[in-house]
């Protein structure tokens, strides 16, 4: 199995606190990872890591073999990222918007045009294509921050809670889409929602302080917790047991 | 080099899309100081010659730039307080990249301020048409970039709350010490040798002096440009400066 992505020691420190203590994990191509755990835990931090936003204070990561410390021209080349917050240029049109992230990622002109195409039929972004990013609903923005992330065809994907403050049936329709991309490529994803991760992860990882607690597929998890949802086996791996 | 030329190109068509799309940007940057050069015109042409128009409406010109200051600054900020930008982090740009793509948005504008408030002056005084006008023209987008360079380093030290208030501080200085405004006689000398050593005055007399005709190239013109330009670079190499620190402390 290829292992898309290789953590090895990896730290980050603030001044008062260690973000990400000393995390080791593999991810297999193809795979769609989620990692769970309460605000602060050390998620958003460990994606800004492996996206090259942030340098670790020790330890490194792998991506596809190259390294977030040495190599993050050529990491940027194969990675995306769609944020917690909607990423979108806001007095831009869905058309414009699209076409400005192709363009800067290096598309030749029928190449942004091929963009266009698949990222309208993936989230049926064709229907608002012509209007101004800020004139959509939260769900539309979130759709098309999703869809930018897409946009350079990434080997691997980082979805920082992708479905927050989105109504559930719009939180549906983005699972029903992230459905789509899996096995296509790796996805590394967070959520506060257990039920996303329950449905849409092939494994599941647990940080709690910065440490990861817990990794392997959410059958394990259950068995190791004896419960029958994530939502409980996430509590009972945070709270040792004690809610 | 193509690579990072084109992805200056893609930026600077969207931050001036994103500039143009607001339409408080047009009132600030051309509506309000054609209507004040238009006023104090009307009121003053004839009490003082520091109002004759071959000297009001290059003032005007560099008054209006330092407008863009707000502008560019409030995008940047803008832009910083969504994760707009940080995403775009996880492209391939790179800071100077960013920080060009800024200032190149600008010039657009700061051609279209220029040539509106000559051809504008020129309507109420024709005798500023010249090919002096032209040069005048031509420099101020030379004396537009410490304006740009300044919206471009508060934008990024600054968030979008206080953006406003401390790039105001930039027009005021452009209002107060370039002098174009009040007579200098009043003033003593203390007062007049900071004036000079600021960028603000000399921008404001380089356009001026190339429009009404350079007598002494070094005093008229390359002492004014050297100090413009030395505030300039050091502005842009402190903006990028900065900017490549919170990429990587986002």
């Amino acid at each position: 199995m290829v292992k898309a992505i290789r953590i090895n020691n990896l730290t980050k420190e603030y001044k008062d606190i260690v973000a990400v203590d000393n995390l080791n994990l593999e991810i297999n191509e193809g795979e769609l990872f989620s990692l769970l755990g309460v605000n602060g835990a050390g998620k958003t931090t460990t994606i800004k890591m492996l996206s090259t936003l942030i340098e670790p204070t020790s330890g490194d990561a792998f991506i596809y073999d190259y390294s977030i410390k040495k190599d993050e021209d050529k990491i940027k080349e194969i990675i995306d990222i769609s944020m917690q917050e909607t990423a979108i240029a806001k007095k831009l049109t869905v058309d414009e918007n699209i076409e400005f992230y192709a363009k800067l990622s290096g598309q030749t002109n029928e190449e942004v045009m091929e963009s266009k195409e698949r990222l309208y039929k993936t989230f049926g972004l064709d229907k608002v294509k012509n209007k101004k990013a800020s004139k959509l609903s939260g769900g539309w923005q979130r759709k098309l921050s999703i869809a930018l992330a897409l946009v350079s065809n990434p080997k691997v994907l980082f979805l920082d809670e992708p479905t927050l403050g989105l109504d559930v049936i719009a939180r549906r329709e983005l699972w029903k889409t992230i459905e789509e991309f899996k096995g296509k490529m790796t996805i590394i994803l967070t959520t506060h929602y257990m039920e996303e991760a329950e449905n849409l992860s092939d494994r599941i990882g647990i940080m709690k302080d910065g440490k990861l607690l817990f990794v392997g597929t959410k059958e394990e998890l259950f068995i190791k917790t004896n419960k029958t949802n994530v939502e409980d086996a996430f509590i009972e791996m945070v709270s040792g047991g004690n809610l | 080099m193509k690579n990072s030329l084109s992805r200056i190109l893609v930026l600077t068509k969207r931050n001036l899309k994103e500039i143009l799309r607001d339409p408080l940007s047009l009132i600030f940057t051309l509506g309000m100081p054609l209507f004040m050069e238009i006023l104090f015109y009307l009121i003053f042409h004839n009490l003082t010659s520091q109002f004759e128009m071959k000297y009001l409406a290059p003032g005007i010109v560099v008054f209006a730039e330092s407008f863009l200051s707000l502008f560019v600054g409030l995008l940047i900020a803008l832009d910083r307080s969504t994760s707009f930008l940080t995403r775009l982090y996880v492209s391939k740009t790179k800071s100077y990249e960013f920080i060009f793509s800024y200032a190149l948005s600008m010039l657009p504008i700061v051609l279209v301020q220029s040539i509106l408030f000559f051809l504008v002056g020129g309507i109420f005084d024709s005798s500023i048409f010249s090919f002096n006008m032209v040069l005048a023209i031509l420099l101020s987008l030379v004396t537009s970039l410490f304006f740009i360079a300044m919206g471009i380093l508060l934008g990024t030290i600054c968030n979008e709350k206080s953006i406003g208030g401390i790039s105001s501080i930039v027009i005021a200085g452009q209002s107060v010490l370039s002098g174009m405004w009040f007579p200098l006689e009043g003033l003593n000398d203390g007062m007049i040798t900071f004036m000079n050593v600021l960028p603000f005055r000399n921008a404001t007399i380089l356009i001026q002096n190339v429009m009404i005709g350079i007598n002494d190239v070094f005093k008229d013109f390359v002492l004014p440009l050297i100090i413009v330009l030395a505030y300039t670079i050091v502005t842009f190499v402190l903006a990028i400066s900065f900017f490549k620190f919170k990429m990587k402390s986002k």
